[in-house]
């Protein structure tokens, strides 16, 4: 996901701004991927190993969904307000569908071993080769052209996307966990799944949903990366899936709040590694910071304390 | 003699099987001898994951730290700090596995406080930190303020790996040309491991590994450090790993880091889980299968599937690369089997009901006979030591807080030496935080715990068993997946003494101590009343028993103070006539000291010499069962204001 910042024209404050800006798009993806794994882990404590290979076909299959409604180059503006937010739906039901299924056919088993298969059909599907992510949004430097600022600091609207994208997905998702009674089940389940079937709560309904749920985040992942940095790759979503994860323990898993600081701080942290340090050590230095966080705070930032009952 | 036909007729085939290879041109030794090297590497993972119970996600790096180390040490070119002075291969693999083992102990180190997925992730963390920092070793520039320390220094050949390897050397023996070697090579050092797991399994250490897995906070209860066992786990299963990785790296004279990926990782824990984690005869059934299906079996059909598309004419086949398919393969194997066989293709089935062992039964089915004092066994009466001064326990301002609740208010609590003292309040009042607070399994905010005059307070729970203080759980907490008469060796573990060298070498000594444990045990099972039950699953337990096997478990470490948290919760009245036998014949004719929660009160005030009574956190009471029977505080509390006239109805004096 891109090498180092390399512009010696940028003194040291504005290559620092480029990149947290940069850390912040990468890490609000990581973020939505993380609460994925985070709310399945929180009802069932299960890593789903399959979840980032859902990212990458997320992206597989919003490309798909674009190819299906003719668009192959940069949208129009009525483009924009009517066929993006149609190909978020429609990516988001598919992996969410997607998801549903991985579940019901392997819910016992090892969900690992599902990842490799996942893999192994989009390298069926599309190819060894990395693939091109058609340009469908209009990249704009908002601070030269838009306001008219000489600055060396790139922002984009491909920036802005992300932000935007994802900043009401997770607006609503909290919303949906907190305020929803299929939010409530899901918390109830999470905490004692056979009280909560004693209290009425259909608990495999509401694994499935949140299945759903988190398929569906994984898919708008997919979809905004595919536009962000237009190229997709089979092997992607281990990478990213990989990334991900850590973000979520690194959060607390079971915490939706905890995925999001933690996907931020993975992005911050990414972004950060690759410039003042060397791209090449970026993973060695993001799992060394999360092993340091769980040796010293074992329930990750906002986890909370399980406490072993006598 | 039938039983030894088989393995026998094993060995025999494996002795054959190059000749035959040769003689029928075959040519499989070199994939099978690659095959073995992984299932070494897999019984190694089987240690961590199988037997201590802790998911492993990056085994491989302690493959890679094997295959280094033979690599930098041994090849003649490049690499090493030692610059062409290469060392000899039979020293290399000891220091190898010397390495590996190393730094299993760093990588465990930090996981240690940390549980299941939590840890499965750190070790995820390393497995992916290992081959960066091999790759970016090759080409290291510190350069601080201008000021260059090092300069392109190259520490493991970075991307392009270490080449050449120096192979083994054995006068007369062909390890450059032919592959037979180094198949005997692997077989030797394999049967070797082999051997040494299986006696590791059987030992002092494979329980405690066992018990860890099964309960770990019930093992610390009874004596099993943690620390040292799983940091023992992880060095020695890493060290298998180091064989491995030495012997792979001279095999392939050549190491990249590529070799050693998170997929690999991956593979290795699929030949574990494919054949069944614990059992040494599944984990290498399940390598020997993967490796051939990957090695043989899918190369093979690639050329079948290729030879029909071209006769077909179907150009879609004709290209077609099954071993780009491998991982589709794998994955459809391993959810295949998990389905099928969830316990994997050789291990252990389980319990037929998946009910909890509580669901089971219950009640027991047969009525326990009373215990009897000619059966106490007689290693445990010389253990009693003859009641002196003093009490045996002395709690003073014990206080515990859990946020904002006060969980134990300064409470203070005696046990005189060989006296059954009573613990009783309403649900919540601490009672139970009282109990891990003094055997360490929470931290007290205040107070002072002195045992036998030596302070308590700081240490860990296996350290105070070890002091003498043994304990029971509210809920049963056994090891489920242990048999009955294991469950109670673990119980002698911290009154045993066998070292890993010697649970691998069985020297007398060892031998005697484990055949005295093991008579003990029996002895200690036949007198709760669980004779004849020793190889019974401990999950399969009647609900009865499993108290039992709980008290005689705890009785296993050889205590002089008892905690019997609610010993006769859900047992019928004529259980508990025997149970409460049983707690006093032990504090008569062993002067063993009791504390004793518990919610029947005519237990309680029938075997207890005094009672402590706590409601919220406080001491509101102490005294003799009679005057706490007339305490008002209590009968305001806890009794309830009927009791009074209720204990007159049914005539108190029994």
């Amino acid at each position: 996901m891109g090498g180092p910042f390399e512009a010696p024209h940028l003194n040291w404050w504005e290559v620092l701004v480029q990149q947290t800006i940069n850390g912040l798009t990468r890490g609000a993806v990581f973020a939505l991927i993380a609460m994925g794994y985070t709310m399945v882990y929180g009802i069932i404590e299960l890593i789903n190993f399959a979840h980032g290979d859902v990212f990458m076909l997320g992206l597989f299959i919003s490309l798909f969904w674009f190819t299906m409604l003719g668009v192959t180059k940069t949208l129009s503006i009525a483009g924009l307000v009517t066929l993006l937010p149609l190909v978020f739906v429609l990516t988001m039901l598919t992996t969410a569908a997607l998801n549903v299924a991985i579940d019901r056919v392997a819910y016992r088993p090892l969900r690992r071993s599902l990842s490799f298969m996942l893999e192994n059909v989009a390298l069926l599907w599309k190819g060894p080769a990395p693939i091109a992510y058609p340009d469908v949004f209009p990249s704009v430097d908002i601070l030269r052209e838009w306001f008219g600022v000489d600055s060396a600091i790139f922002v984009t609207t491909k920036d802005v996307l992300v932000i935007a994208a994802t900043i009401p997905l997770m607006i609503a998702l909290h919303y949906f966990v907190t305020r929803t009674r299929w939010g409530k089940a899901m918390r109830a389940t999470a905490q004692d799944r056979e009280t909560a079937q004693a209290m009425g709560i259909d608990v495999e309904r509401t694994i499935l949903v949140t299945f759903f749920v988190g398929g569906a985040l994984a898919g708008a992942a997919g979809l905004i990366q595919g536009m962000y940095y237009n190229i997709g790759m089979w092997w992607m979503g281990y990478q990213a899936g990989l990334r991900a994860f850590t973000a979520a323990v690194l959060g607390g898993i079971g915490s939706m709040g905890g995925a999001a600081l933690g996907g931020l701080v993975i992005g911050f942290l990414s972004a950060w590694s690759d410039q003042y340090i060397s791209a090449r050590w970026t993973n060695a230095i993001v799992f060394s910071i999360l092993i340091l966080v769980l040796v010293f705070r074992p329930h990750g930032l906002l986890g909370e304390r399980a406490v072993d009952k006598a | 003699m039938k039983r030894a036909l088989g393995p026998a007729a094993l060995v025999v085939a494996l002795l054959l099987y190059p000749f035959l290879d040769r003689a029928l041109g075959f040519q499989t030794v070199h994939a099978v001898s690659d095959g073995m090297i992984y299932v070494l590497l897999a019984l190694g993972l089987n240690i961590v994951v199988g037997y201590a119970g802790l998911l492993d996600l990056g085994y491989a790096a302690f493959f890679a730290i094997g295959a280094y180390a033979m690599a930098l040490l041994n090849s003649p070119v490049l690499g090493s700090p030692l610059y062409g002075h290469a060392w000899s291969f039979w020293l290399c693999i000891w220091i190898a596995a010397a390495v590996s083992a190393l730094l299993g102990v760093a990588i465990g180190a930090p996981t240690l406080r940390v549980r299941g997925d939590y840890l499965a992730i750190i070790t995820l963390g390393f497995g992916e930190i290992i081959p960066v920092a091999i790759r970016n070793l090759g080409d290291i520039t510190i350069d601080i303020g201008g000021f260059r320390l090092v300069e392109r220094l190259n520490l493991t050949g970075g991307e392009n790996g270490v080449n050449p390897v120096g192979r083994p050397y054995l006068p007369g023996v062909p390890f450059e040309t032919d592959p037979m070697p180094w198949y005997f090579l692997i077989l030797v050092i394999g049967a070797a491991s082999l051997w040494a797991m299986n006696r590791l399994r059987d030992s002092r250490l494979g329980r405690a590994w066992m018990a860890i897995r099964e309960d770990e906070t019930a093992a610390d209860c009874t004596g099993v450090n943690p620390v040292s066992t799983k940091l023992l786990a992880f060095a020695l299963g890493a060290s298998f790993s180091g064989f491995a990785g030495s012997v792979y790296a001279a095999k392939l004279t050549a190491i990249t880091p590529g070799a050693f990926e998170f997929q690999v990782s991956i593979m290795l824990l699929c030949m574990v889980v494919l054949g069944g984690a614990g059992s040494l005869r599944g984990v290498i059934l399940g390598g020997m299968l993967i490796t051939i299906f990957d090695r043989i079996v899918l190369s093979q059909s690639t050329s079948l599937v290729r030879w029909l598309g071209r006769t077909a004419g179907v150009p879609l086949l004709a290209s077609m690369d099954l071993t780009l398919w491998r991982w589709f393969f794998f994955g459809l194997g391993l959810v295949l089997v998990m389905l099928l066989r969830p316990q994997g293709l050789a291990g252990r089935r389980r319990g037929a009901t998946a009910l909890a062992p509580a669901e089971v039964e219950p009640v027991a089915a047969e009525p326990s006979a009373p215990p009897r004092v000619e059966a106490i066994p007689e290693w445990l009466r010389e253990r009693a030591v003859s009641p002196s001064a003093g009490p045996i326990l002395e709690v003073r301002g014990l206080t515990k807080r859990f946020g904002g609740v006060v969980a134990l208010n300064e409470v203070d609590l005696v046990v005189p030496r060989g006296a059954i003292i009573g613990l009783i309040g309403p649900n919540g009042a601490g009672k139970t935080t009282f109990f891990n607070a003094v055997t360490g399994l929470v931290r007290a905010d205040g107070g002072r715990v002195v045992f036998e005059g030596a302070s308590l307070v700081g240490l860990r729970p296996n350290a105070i068993v070890a002091r003498g203080i043994a304990r029971t759980f509210q809920s049963i907490r056994l090891f489920p997946e242990m048999t009955v008469l294991e469950n109670v060796l673990v119980g002698e573990h911290c009154r045993l003494r066998a070292t890993v060298y010697g649970a691998v070498r069985r020297p007398p000594s060892v031998r005697a101590e484990e055949r005295r444990a093991r008579e003990r045990g029996r002895a200690l099972l036949a007198f709760v009343g669980l004779g004849g039950k020793e190889d019974d699953r401990a999950r399969n337990l009647p609900y009865g028993d499993q108290r039992r096997l709980e008290i005689a478990r705890a009785l296993a470490t050889e205590p002089r103070l008892l905690l019997l948290d609610e010993p006769t919760a859900g047992m019928n009245p004529r259980e508990t006539e025997t149970l409460t036998d049983l707690i006093g014949l032990l504090r008569r004719e062993l002067a063993l000291s009791v504390l004793l929660i518990e919610h029947d009160m005519e237990v309680v005030m029938r075997i207890s010499d005094r009672i402590t009574v706590l409601d919220y956190g406080t001491r509101i009471a102490e005294g003799t069962p009679a005057e706490i029977q007339r305490h008002p505080r209590v009968i305001e509390a806890y009794l309830g204001t009927g009791y009074e006239q209720e204990l007159a109805a049914r005539d108190v004096p029994r």
